[in-house]
């Protein structure tokens, strides 16, 4: 992408592959190479996959606008959540207008650079119409309780979203990329080492898992 | 409550994100007004006008549809709640929604929440993701927004 560059100085110590390399010879990040980018949107660009890890490592990428004038806004990958649910009720039905989902959070782990710890269990749940509301709790390693309201669209990736056309179904549903969504949410932390996410705005990537039903969240600061 | 183990799995995927820059919007505000209340301090600006400029989208902000409703937080970051209505140039509606953190330090950045009608020409914007860049003028009385798409 022409407007994206990678911003050195904003680089943290802890690089991507240093971090899963840990995690692998903790058992607990194999073949973490093959699936770094996977079912990519972006597969058709001819992006190589070191170019894709190299976006995933915790340097900052900025993008602009179509004028050098505009404002630079980055990403940088902050931490990412395992999230495996327990419940799926439905309340009538989703094209109702009364219909609102159910799907409890059972529990899970918050793995990456800026945070660790797990997903509290059976904290929460998201509540949804046709756009998800997620409420639960994070717990910290260090103890802190983190609330976490999440707001997205279900929103595939199916395809490449095309700027001025109508949303097309998905050709085969239970394909990858079908699987695949956008995050935003909002972190209420207390203060301490964690206040940097109570003024931070966070965009997530967001696929889903099944066997068991699970949803690996990627969030990235936005800067 | 039930015990649960989170299950061993081989799912540490590291999702992507980038941005694709969409459409700029110039708003123009009344002057704010700052009220304090038990929850912190309010700052209500209403949204009086603005224009919106893009490859695939240009519209108005619908004058005095809307307004930012904001809570200024006891370590001066603002809580940015905005909402407002556009009408496009082909006269479609269109309701947005900002959620943000606008900072002392010069960080202001939203994720904004677009609605259209699914049957016109702008069904694009349903379920788009938008993360969002703030300028101000001196004042605060112009701001200019800049979307880009999530993808």
């Amino acid at each position: 992408m022409s407007g994206a560059f990678t911003d050195v100085a904003e680089a943290t110590p802890i690089s991507r592959r240093s971090f899963l390399g840990a995690a692998a010879t903790a058992g607990a990040g194999a073949a973490l190479a093959s699936v770094a980018s996977p079912m990519s949107h972006a597969a058709g660009t001819g992006d190589t996959a070191s170019g894709a890890a190299a976006r995933h490592d915790t340097q900052a990428t900025y993008y602009g606008g179509p004028d050098s004038k505009s404002p630079k806004v980055g990403l940088r990958w902050a931490f990412s959540a395992t999230v495996f649910f327990a419940d799926r009720v439905m309340i009538n039905s989703i094209t109702s207008p009364t219909g609102r989902g159910y799907t409890s959070v059972g529990g899970g782990e918050i793995w990456g650079p800026r945070l660790q710890g797990r997903v509290l269990p059976h904290s929460g749940a998201d509540y949804y119409k046709t756009t998800f509301s997620t409420y639960y709790m994070f717990e910290a390693s260090d103890g802190a309780l983190i609330f976490i309201h999440n707001r997205g669209t279900m929103r595939r990736f199916q395809s490449r979203p095309e700027p001025g056309q109508p949303l097309l179904p998905p050709a085969d549903p239970q394909s990858a990329g079908w699987t695949r969504f956008r995050a935003t949410p909002v972190f209420t932390a207390p203060a301490g080492p964690h206040d940097w996410m109570n003024r931070t705005v966070f965009v997530a990537d967001a696929q889903r898992q099944s066997n068991p039903d699970h949803t690996v969240f990627t969030y990235y600061e936005v800067l | 409550m039930r015990d649960f183990v989170v299950p061993k799995t081989d799912t540490k995927i590291i999702g992507d994100v980038r941005l694709e820059y969409a459409f700029q919007l110039t708003a123009h505000y009344d002057p704010p007004s700052v009220s304090q209340t038990p929850k912190g301090s309010f700052r209500y600006q209403d949204i009086v006008s603005g224009e919106i400029r893009g490859e695939h989208l240009n519209a108005t902000v619908y004058p005095d549809s809307g307004g930012q409703y904001d809570t200024v937080r006891a370590d001066k970051v603002r809580d940015v709640d905005a909402h407002f209505m556009l009408k496009a140039e082909n006269g479609e509606w269109i309701y947005m929604e900002h959620v943000g953190y606008r900072r002392a330090d010069g960080y202001y950045r939203a994720i904004a929440y677009v609605e259209a009608e699914t049957k016109g020409a702008y069904d694009w914007l349903n379920n788009t993701t938008f993360v969002v860049t703030a300028q101000e003028s001196a004042d605060q009385r112009e701001v200019v927004f800049h979307y880009y798409i999530a993808n």
